[in-house]
């Protein structure tokens, strides 16, 4: 060959994708980094935050506590105001779960093979996050002992029924729906790894539990045919789940008549915040995660930098949904729409307007900064790549994207139509508690996730080298063997893993 | 009913005093406190009723089940009004005429009540007073009647006492007193009163007690206007407006189109005039504080309250420039010094009120002085007003002002009075300061005072006598005309009250007698027919024809100039002016623990659970103050900590503050809500000052304001236009108001029902007195939330009171509209609701079924007029049993989590349509109307049948004038609204 061995190098850095899998792996390694660590005791770093993530549970519990035991007025809902935390917590947290449907299904039919070592991941986030959504709807109704269950059809002998034309009815069925399969979908591919702990489990009783987990699984090719069209069945049918979820959500808003929320842009644009807020918490987990729990191998540079691509794809969709709300308001001529986003934008003027300053101005411009200004480092390479970058910025993101609904719910509420009933809405120390206390309770779930499953989906993972090299054996790819000079190049996170 | 008068314990009777001492903790022994017993006085009653009446009246409703409801009703007969029972039906409601009394008029009521319990006040439609509406004060007296705050024991020094003992000890010290000399060290400070029994028990104490002397009191005196009749006319009279009669109606400081006492007519006779046209009259106010009447009038000039004499007298100087009655005062006219604004408006409205001739008039108010009211009359008398008519005052004591008080002051340091009674509302809190009141009462050796609550007065008197409520007493007063008024219970007194005329009655030995016994006998020896008449007095509630008669006194138009030549007029000065107003909703303070009227905000400021210093933008610019600033003020005094509201519309350099707040009595409920001005007054000049000090203190204290935002921001929910706009391109604005938008719904169908029910609001009628707020309250058992939830914005009223200001910051146009659900055709609100909780009747109201409501709140969000209101906790879980009495059995008490909302008074509808099913024929018109239609004093809001073309509300709703809110959301309201139009003087345009 007259190319040396360098240039190729070279050349494929800028043309091809980074690696999949970093390193020489084989089954045994992968066992060893992405199980072992299971039946490693506890570190001390991770009970820390296992108190921590406790502590607030407590705090949610006590809030959750005050609230059915008190009343919604604990919180600072008013009148316009009736929504506020409660609703955007519960918009922001199935946004953030939407995210490892969106990997674990659209990407599986779409065959995107860097979604192996993070589906599992993402996954177990989305559970998580849809977990802590589904409390809002019931919470933060004024008597939730009902709400349990005259939200849902089934023949009473008062013969009510809901009325189906609520959009909040259409949440219920879609948010239990969603999470049914996210949670039947994350499970399955769970199988054959609990199987796999349940074979490497060092006592008797790890291996009881995890055989009762595992239901049985033997790993006979029966198996593995009935697991794959199964799984491949929950993933067609996860797929429009990724999309309806939000839609409906958006519907909330968009079938009101309160300016602000009376959108048709809504659903486009409901989706797309929340895979950008779902990815950019996978990120925001991803990375601390990938370093402590010694996964670099699997979780490379590539994932990351795929998982960029997605935030500044969506960071566009929903800079591009911003830009159009606005334009709308001014262009449908609709005075309650017009002055709706000028007040956002702290544009006003008129008489007697300087009496009622509008303090929220500086959240909506909290929220294009975050959401629309800061990802637009993805574009250059260096944002795409550098750890740090990217883990402030989803970080960011989120916070953005919690003003996002802030925006929504609350400053369209606060000044609809009659000025004459204009207030404005400040949370208690209630509402506080409810949204630190469920990102500590997201926190602990997903520590014990951590701690007691495995991340990766090994098997997939497993799955994927096989792959990898049976294209290499088949010269469809480059010399595998020339992953390996990535790996010395990247010594640093292989001292890490030591 | 059993009789409920044995001799038993709690009940007035003896009372023992506490057979052991008792100790509450051993803390308190140890350190040795004295001991009370082990509960304070009172204590054992439950809800007013002893333990011991409580298993007399168990065994009684055993007895009596099925006969009676078991309520205690008084032994005497009482009348029902319209429809005489045969027997009580439980569940259906019966109306008894009665009546209130405040600043000595009665107004005449109709109360609700179930087997005996008064739940509702209506005005009685027959009454002068009343027509049939009522104002905030009645409307919420229900309130006070029910208040478990009331003083319930009969007390002696903080002892229990029975009023047997009362009477005995009294009794002895009076005819003591009395063969010493004559009852020289006996006084009586009464509430200002027109009682006939009243003026009889006086002038027989007068009698046995020569030199005995009584004095009325009320911080809201009229003795201005007296004074000012005095100087016009050389005798005190009283005047009364018909403005039914003027076309040109001036206001100097005077605020008729707020329902105070006697002013419903005016109210009424005002509004049947605004009717855009060339029959519609012309309101002008001058004041310094925006009024309810500055928010209503059609021209308004600001001013400081010392600048309202030479405006006055430069009205005057101006129609007397053309010769005629008042002429002597035409040379009198440059004294006032009036800047060219003023000057400007003073000329049109003399020019206006030439014109208009004897439909002219002018009005002072209360607060103003003396001088102002005499050149009132010597204008009114120059034009010769049909709207003006005097009589002689109908107060036993003419001048209820703080003179008196002085006076008493005085004696007692003097060490003259033996025993002073006192029934006045409160004079310790209300006295001016300089008086020290209080410290004079201490040294009285037998006072007693009786009240409805242990209030400031209380503390500083030895006995205090629990007051009877009007609704518990047997009485009878003159209304504003002089008509005779009887009041009659709707119940035995809940807390051992004891009525005016039993105190009287106990200086003539007669304490022992019923108050029916005293009135019977007063009538029967007052009145010959009293026996024949009797019944039909007391079912009606007043004597027909007993008006008084209308004097035409001589205008003295040289002692008025004289007086005006006299008066000092000086320039304006730097230093700030205080203007002190009475309370729209704590009056003087005696409505203080009346958590309604608190929680009602100010029709002007909609401020609730405080007063304020209030400023005009201009001014609080110039002292670096903003709203919610705490200020002290400084005026004779000690300072007071105040909080400053900036209200447009108010004059520059002058502070206006309200009387009735900062109370430091037992109430509950006032404690610790605003401040008390009294340290600012001087009972030379109660109603304000020159020299008043505003001093930043630096903090914030948060008002609890439940409209914040001024401005229509150009939606024009309100429509409010003048007439020549109204005549050019107004009405095409109104109709884009009314004009179909297109909707996706697919229409009602009413053709298959008898109703179609529907509401309109005028707003030309509409003077944003805010009534309607508190009858709907009381109608619909609406509950109250606190200072604490108002700032939240959580106020649960069904109906409030939009007021929005336009214009200028220093004169703007204020336009108030009161905003209930209106129920819309295609109800946002409807479709949003998971859970079917609110939902469309086939007549087509928006309903709301609480039973199934889960609180999504996602109604209220959707509602464009955010009228409905959320249960944020359980408002309602401390009642106490004694407040549950008041609740309005027809209404569901609501839960907390729960969303509620207007009905359109469907409790009502169904009682009708019961009746009307019951005698086979459809509902008519006038057995309906809504709770704020009753009571509106200006008839500004009609209900009824939309498919019935005889009904008002059908008319009103072809009305040119009508359009709906937010007509272009496309809601399709069932409330219609009238536009405003006002009638502005070309000249001044």
């Amino acid at each position: 060959m007259a190319v040396s061995a360098a240039a190729r190098i070279e050349a494929r850095r800028v043309l091809e994708p980074l690696p999949l899998l970093e390193g020489e792996q084989d089954d045994g390694t992968l066992n060893k980094t992405l199980l072992d660590y299971i039946w490693r005791k506890p570190g001390r770093g991770w009970l820390l935050l296992v108190g921590l993530g406790l502590a607030g549970t407590g705090l949610l519990t006590l809030a959750v506590v005050v609230t059915v035991a008190k009343g919604i007025g604990t919180w600072g809902n008013n009148i316009p105001v009736a929504w506020a935390f409660g609703i955007i917590n519960f918009v922001w947290w199935i946004g953030i779960g939407h995210a490892g449907t969106l990997i674990s299904a659209i990407l599986l039919l779409f065959q995107q093979k860097w979604r192996t070592s993070i589906n599992r991941f993402a996954e177990a986030m989305t559970l998580f996050a849809v977990l802590q959504a589904a409390m809002f709807p019931v919470l933060h109704t004024g008597r939730p002992w009902f709400a349990i269950y005259w939200l849902f059809p089934y023949p009473s002998t008062n013969r009510i029924w809901p009325q189906f034309k609520s959009p909040l009815m259409w949440d219920v069925f879609a948010v239990s729906t969603y999470f049914i399969t996210s949670l039947l979908f994350w499970y399955l591919g769970l199988i054959p790894d609990l199987a796999a702990l349940r074979d490497s489990s060092t006592s008797r009783w790890m291996r009881r539990i995890y055989g009762v987990f595992s239901f049985g699984w033997r790993g006979s090719a029966r198996h593995w045919h009935h697991y794959k069209i199964a799984y491949l069945l929950l993933a067609g049918l996860a797929t429009p789940l990724v999309l309806s979820v939000h839609t409906i959500v958006s519907y909330d808003f968009a079938v009101s008549v309160v300016p602000g929320w009376h959108e048709t842009i809504f659903p486009p644009y409901f989706v797309a915040g929340a895979v950008f807020s779902g990815f950019a918490m996978v990120m925001t987990l991803m990375v601390p995660a990938r370093r402590f729990l010694r996964l670099k191998h699997v979780v490379t540079a590539r994932h990351l930098e795929a998982m960029c691509k997605i935030m500044l794809t969506t960071s566009l969709i929903v800079g591009y949904g911003y830009l159009m709300e606005h334009f709308l308001s001014w262009y449908s001529g609709n005075p309650y729409d017009f002055y709706q986003y000028a007040n956002r934008r702290g544009i006003l003027h008129g008489p007697f307007t300087s009496a009622a300053h509008d303090p929220y101005i500086p959240i909506f411009w909290l929220m294009v900064t975050c959401n629309v200004v800061v990802p637009s480092i993805f574009w250059s390479r260096w944002g795409r790549t550098n750890v740090y970058v990217m883990w402030i910025a989803s970080i960011l993101i989120n916070v953005g994207m919690w003003c996002e609904r802030f925006v929504i719910v609350v400053i369209s509420l606060h000044r609809d139509y009659l000025p004459s009933s204009w207030a404005i809405y400040k949370p208690t120390w209630v509402d506080l508690s409810l949204l630190s206390g469920t990102i500590c309770l997201f926190g602990l779930l997903f520590l014990l996730f951590l701690k007691f499953l495995p991340a990766v989906a090994v098997q997939e993972v497993k799955e994927l080298r096989h792959e990898l090299q049976q294209a290499h054996e088949r010269h469809e790819i480059p010399d595998f063997s020339q992953e390996i000079i990535h790996v010395t190049e990247l010594e640093a996170g292989e001292e890490d893993r030591r | 009913m059993p009789s409920l008068k044995l001799p038993i314990v709690g009940s007035p009777g003896e009372q023992p005093a506490p057979a052991r001492t008792q100790w509450r903790s051993l803390e308190e022994r140890e350190r040795g406190l004295e001991t009370t017993g082990e509960f304070p006085p009172g204590a054992s009653e439950i809800g007013g009723t002893s333990r011991r009446e409580f298993v007399q009246l168990l065994g009684a409703s055993m007895a009596f089940a099925g006969a009676a409801g078991c309520f205690k009703q008084p032994p005497e007969q009482i009348l029902p009004y319209t429809r005489p029972p045969e027997e009580i039906v439980p569940g259906r409601p019966l109306h008894y005429a009665t009546a209130s009394t405040l600043g000595g008029r009665a107004t005449g009521l109709l109360i609700t009540a179930f087997e005996g319990r008064a739940t509702k006040v209506e005005g009685n439609p027959e009454h002068p007073s009343s027509l049939g509406a009522t104002g905030l004060f009645e409307q919420a007296s229900i309130l006070q009647l029910y208040d478990p705050n009331r003083g319930s024991v009969l007390q002696e020094k903080n002892r229990p006492r029975s009023w047997r003992e009362f009477l005995a000890a009294q009794n002895d010290r009076a005819n003591a007193l009395r063969a010493k000399d004559g009852g020289a060290g006996l006084r009586f400070l009464l509430e200002p009163g027109s009682s006939p029994l009243i003026g009889e028990l006086r002038e027989r104490i007068q009698k046995l007690f020569p030199n005995a002397r009584f004095r009325s009191y009320s911080a809201v005196s009229e003795d201005a206007a007296l004074r000012g009749a005095r100087l016009a006319f050389g005798s005190a009279l009283e005047t009364r407006f018909d403005l039914s009669k003027a076309r040109v109606i001036a206001c100097l400081e005077a605020d008729p189109l707020y329902p105070w006492p006697g002013s419903i007519p005016a109210m009424r006779a005002w509004a049947d005039k605004r009717e855009p046209g060339p029959g519609m009259n012309r309101l002008y106010a001058v004041e310094c504080a925006l009024s309810v009447t500055g928010m209503n009038a059609d021209h308004r000039l600001r001013i400081r309250p010392s600048q309202l004499a030479p405006n006055a007298l430069a009205l005057a100087a101006k129609l007397g420039a053309g010769g005629g009655a008042l002429a002597p005062l035409a040379a009198l006219g440059a004294k006032s010094r009036l800047d060219p604004k003023q000057q400007r408006f003073v000329d049109a409205l003399a020019r206006d009120l030439s014109r208009a001739g004897r439909q002219g008039v002018v009005m002072a108010g209360p607060r103003s002085p003396a001088l102002v009211h005499a050149l009132a009359h010597a204008i009114n008398s120059s034009l010769s007003s049909e709207a003006v008519r005097h009589q002689k005052p109908l107060l036993h004591d003419a001048e209820t002002g703080a003179e008196g008080l002085r006076e008493l002051a005085a004696e007692i340091r003097a060490g003259a009075v033996d025993t002073l009674v006192v029934t006045a509302a409160n004079p310790v809190h209300t006295a001016p300061y300089e008086l020290n009141l209080a410290k004079a009462l201490d040294s009285v050796p037998n006072s007693i005072y009786r009240g409805l609550y242990q209030d400031e007065t209380s503390q500083r008197c030895g006995w205090f006598v629990p007051a009877t409520h009007p609704l518990e007493d047997w009485g009878d007063a003159r209304a504003h005309d002089g008509t005779v008024t009887f009041l009659q219970p709707l119940v035995q007194p809940l807390f051992n009250g004891i009525a005016e005329s039993q105190v009287l009655a106990a200086f003539l030995a007669q304490g022992d007698k019923s108050p029916y016994a005293l009135l019977r006998e007063h009538w029967r020896s007052a009145r010959a027919d009293a026996e024949d008449a009797w019944e039909k007095w007391i079912s009606d509630g007043f004597i027909q024809g007993s008006a008084s008669a209308a004097e035409s006194p001589q205008l003295r138009v040289d002692a008025v100039a004289a007086a005006a030549l006299a008066a000092r007029f000086d320039a304006a000065g730097p230093a700030l002016e205080l203007n002190v107003v009475p309370d729209y909703r704590l009056y003087d303070g005696r409505f203080a623990n009346n958590v309604w009227l608190q929680e009602t905000p100010d029709p002007v400021t909609k401020l609730t659970w405080d007063n304020a210093a209030l400023l005009s933008p201009k001014t609080a610019r110039e002292l670096g103050v903003q709203t919610h600033d705490a200020v002290d003020l400084g005026l004779h005094g000690p300072p007071v900590h105040a909080a400053v509201l900036v209200v447009p519309g108010h004059a520059d350099g002058a502070v206006t503050v309200a009387l009735g707040y900062g109370r430091a009595g037992g109430e509950q409920s006032a404690a610790g809500v605003g401040f008390d001005v009294a340290p600012l007054r001087r009972t030379e000049a109660p109603w304000g000052d020159r020299g008043l000090t505003l001093t930043k203190l630096g903090r914030r204290h948060r008002l609890a304001i439940t409209q914040e935002h001024w401005s229509m921001e150009g939606r024009d929910p309100a429509l409010d236009m003048d007439l020549h706009e109204y005549e050019g391109h107004g009405r095409e604005r109104i109709e884009e108001g009314r004009v179909p938008v297109a909707t996706m719904h697919t229409p009602w169908d009413y053709s298959k029902v008898a109703y179609k029910w529907g509401m309109a609001i005028d707003l030309a009628r509409c003077t944003g007195c805010s009534a309607c707020m508190v009858a709907c309250q009381s109608e619909n058992n609406v509950p109250v939330v606190g200072k604490v939830n108002v700032e939240k914005s959580r106020e649960m009223h069904w109906l409030r009171l939009d007021r929005y200001f336009s214009g200028s910051e220093e004169d703007p146009r204020a336009t108030t509209q009161p905003m209930l659900c209106v129920h819309c055709e295609t109800a946002p609100c409807e479709y949003v609701c998971p859970v079917n909780a609110t939902v469309h009747s086939d007549e087509g109201l928006n309903e709301m079924v609480y039973n199934r409501c889960i609180g999504t709140r996602y109604c209220s969000n959707n509602c464009p007029y955010k009228v409905r209101r959320f249960n944020f906790f359980n408002y309602t879980y401390d009642t106490g049993d004694v407040e549950k009495l008041r609740m309005n059995p027809d209404v569901t008490v609501r839960s907390r989590g729960v969303m509620e909302k207007c009905t359109y008074c469907v409790q009502r509808i169904e009682r009708a349509r019961i009746d009307s099913r019951v005698q086979e024929r459809p509902i008519a018109e006038k057995e309906l109307q809504t709770a704020c239609q009753q009571a509106c004093p200006a008839h500004a809001i009609v209900f009824g049948n939309l498919h019935d073309r005889s009904h008002e509300v059908t008319k009103k709703h072809a009305d040119d004038r009508h359009y709906f809110v937010l007509n272009d959301v496309g809601t399709r309201p069932r409330t219609a609204y009238l536009a405003r139009v006002r009638n502005p003087n070309p000249e001044l345009t």
